[in-house]
């Protein structure tokens, strides 16, 4: 499904290098966690499969479902079935929730070859969506996430996941910031929507979110590089031992990290 | 007042002299004659125009209105809100239209239609032409001076309007440019309550100058909404002033739509009379093109106990350029005022220019004020989001600057009007999502 290869990125016209090769692969059905420390590249990471303008690909490729999408605007990613959630989803003061929904629900599903739906139907075909993740129907009329707490914006982020129904899900530390029932609701609910036709990519820095969500393989990010892979139990691994460890790895090649 | 500077005639001075006759208005003649004989036209080193370059436009070979030829106006019934089936007054190039005008009234104690129907009438005698105080202005006494007809409303004292009354305000094409000079006067007595939709639509892209001077009075506990809405021709001028006095427990709220004319100079005043009065002086404000908007607004609370709101919002494309100077004054005497104003500008492009001036200037302690204005492009992290959920970078933009533009909007009590707004902001930012981000 989503195959990096080699993957080079800076921040465009400022020549700050922030990924420095990064190669993975994610396989249809498949759950995955990338772990690391803070300002290893875990977030331009997933920004970078999205799209953002801010980041520039100096080298390597994104493949997904085989084609490479390095020329695709960021709502061609997403009509192709590319969904992020974001670690900070921003707010959009005088945009309803509902109305960017149904927009978003019917251009994607327009050129997935989907049914588009009327407002009504819409209506129905929500409201399961809003159950899965215990949400407020009346989120639906306030703004895109403009005054959410910290945790309904992630509550908010998992629901427009729900009802977009995307191919390959990267939640950049959806679970940061949300309570311990919360957090069970939520990933009750990404349990839920992950089937063996989609694939999960799950930023955290948590071993606790595993708990609920078991992926299949988890991945250590450091200085902009995948450093070390494994199973599940390289996450137990991390929370006892932390990231020191792993320093070494880090500076392979002779790079600084 | 004294003038101690030599006045240099401009070309308003020289159309003036043209000044109609005039049986019902010869005192107002007279009074504006000696006020424009001694004032300048305005000019770049005043401070209060030193952004707003009026030259293109005396550089015009301007004629007087009865030596225009003027082309007929066509569909003019596109143009008539629903509402106000009723009670509409409508006015060609200032010339009031019996024909095209529904006065068939809204119950008792309203009173409204051509204002030189009105001339022997008390609140006309009492008001016209005494409210409308701009110090240093060729604007007004020209008004003045050409003059005749205009609308008029007054309502009873405890009358209540049944409909909004709509003043629609057109303007026809013309090989030559002309000058129009709209009037009107509002007088609401005590404990009345009236809806007004003033609109001003230049039928054609001709060059033409409008100075349209409007004066109202609310009595104490009456209630005024006043929208107005410019659509003049892209190459007119718009200079207007209107200003309401507000007595005791009144209300006077009145939100100013900017979407037409090449340069447009708006001077809203709204003056306290007494204390506890409620009032509002918001904008919208959408340019692009070429198009020069200037709002330069007085809010002066002179007594105690006000609350008052003014929120401008401004979209700029193009080499569009807005101009905001907003100037709050409370007096000494004029304690716990809650006075709100902000100044939001989104900038669509590069070359587009935003001058903004909140003024406040207090003299009382026990005030509370603020102020503010920002001045933005589109946030790319939202444009962003947006993509990521689907839209494309065009519409992503048209929702924000929709977004951006919409609040201003939400208070309008008439539906047609509350929609016509709607499409006009859909309208814009249609034509104008194309325009970059820059980040
Ligand atoms: N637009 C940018 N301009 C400059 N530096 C940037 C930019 N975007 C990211 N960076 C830098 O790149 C590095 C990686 O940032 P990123 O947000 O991807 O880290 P992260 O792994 O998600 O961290 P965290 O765990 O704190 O969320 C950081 O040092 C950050 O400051
Ligand atoms: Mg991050």
């Amino acid at each position: 499904m989503l195959e990096l290869k080699d993957l080079h990125v800076e921040v465009e016209g400022e020549g700050i290098e922030i990924l420095k090769g990064v190669n993975l692969k994610v396989k249809k059905g498949e759950i995955h966690a990338i772990m690391g420390p803070n300002g290893s590249g875990k977030s331009t990471l997933s920004k970078v499969v999205a799209g953002h303008p801010e980041y520039e690909v100096t080298k390597g490729d994104i493949l997904f479902e085989g084609e490479s999408i390095l020329e695709l605007d960021p709502d061609e990613r997403a009509h192709k079935g590319v969904f992020l959630a974001f670690q900070y989803p921003v707010e959009v003061p005088g945009v309803t929730n509902n109305t960017l929904l149904r927009e978003s629900y019917n251009t994607i599903a327009a050129s997935m070859g989907r049914e588009e739906l009327d407002p009504l139907e819409f209506e129905d075909y929500i409201k399961d969506k809003l159950d899965l993740v215990q949400m407020d129907p009346e989120f639906l009329n306030r703004s895109v996430n403009t005054g959410f707490s910290g945790g309904e914006k992630k509550r908010n982020e998992i629901f427009q996941m729900a009802v977009l129904q995307p191919k390959l899900s990267l939640l950049d530390e959806t679970d940061s910031g949300l309570d311990i029932d919360a957090l069970k609701i939520v990933s009750n609910g990404i349990n839920q929507l992950h089937g063996e036709d989609d694939a999960v990519v799950l930023i955290t820095h948590y071993q606790r979110l595993l708990n609920y969500i078991t992926p299949d393989y988890v991945h250590v990010m450091m200085g902009g590089k995948i450093v070390k892979s494994g199973e599940k139990e390289l996450a137990l691994e991390l929370e006892e031992k932390g990231y020191d460890w792993l320093e070494d790895l880090a500076t392979v090649n002779g790079e600084a990290k | 007042m004294a003038h101690p500077t030599k006045v240099e005639p401009s070309f308003l001075h020289r159309l003036a002299k043209h000044s109609p006759e005039s049986e019902n208005w010869a005192g107002i003649r007279e009074q504006s004659l000696k006020d424009l004989n001694t004032t300048n036209f305005p000019h770049r080193k005043i401070e209060e125009w030193r952004f707003t370059d009026l030259k293109p436009f005396t550089r015009t070979d301007f004629v007087p209105l009865s030596e225009a030829d003027t082309l007929p106006a066509t569909d003019i019934e596109q143009y008539y809100i629903p509402e106000s089936d009723r009670s509409r007054l409508v006015f060609i190039n200032g010339t009031f239209q019996e024909k095209y005008s529904s006065i068939g009234g809204l119950g008792k104690g309203v009173t409204f239609g051509n204002l030189s129907d009105f001339a022997d009438h008390d609140a006309v005698e009492e008001y016209l032409n005494k409210l409308v105080n701009y110090e240093e202005d060729v604007f007004v006494p020209f008004n003045g001076l050409m003059f005749e007809d205009g609308a008029f409303i007054h309502l009873e004292k405890g009358a209540n309007a049944e409909a909004p009354i709509q003043v629609l305000n057109l303007y026809t094409d013309s090989k030559q440019a002309y000058i129009a000079t709209p009037r009107m006067l509002v007088v609401a007595e005590e404990e009345s309550d009236v809806t007004i939709i003033e609109d001003h639509i230049g039928l054609s892209e001709n060059t033409y100058m409008t100075v349209p001077v409007c004066e109202v009075k609310a009595k104490q506990k009456a209630h005024i909404h006043h929208v107005r809405i410019q659509r003049d021709s892209r190459s007119a001028l718009h200079v207007s002033r209107p200003i309401a006095y507000v007595e005791k427990n009144a209300e006077y709220h009145s939100y100013t739509i900017t979407l037409g004319a090449k340069l447009s100079r708006n001077e809203p005043r709204v003056v306290q009379e007494d204390e506890e009065v409620d009032f509002t002086l918001d904008g919208l404000v959408l340019i692009d093109g070429d198009q020069i908007a200037d709002t330069h607004s007085v809010m002066d609370h002179r007594f105690s106990h006000a609350n008052s709101h003014q929120l401008h919002k401004v979209v700029v494309n193009g080499k569009a350029h807005s101009i905001f100077n907003g100037k709050i004054f409370v007096r000494r005497d004029a304690q716990k005022i809650d006075s709100f104003q902000e100044n939001r500008n989104l900038l669509l492009s590069e070359d587009g220019l935003v001058n903004t001036k909140p003024q406040l200037e207090i003299f009382a302690d026990d005030v509370l004020c603020s102020h503010g204005a920002t001045i933005g492009q589109l946030d790319p992290e939202e444009v962003f989001y947006l993509q990521s959920r689907g839209m494309t970078e065009e519409k992503a933009k048209e929702v924000l600057t929709y977004a951006f533009a919409l609040e201003t909007i939400e208070n309008m009590k008439v539906e047609s009007v509350h929609q016509l707004l709607i499409d006009e902001v859909y309208r814009y930012t249609k034509a104008n999502s194309v325009a970059k981000v820059t980040a």
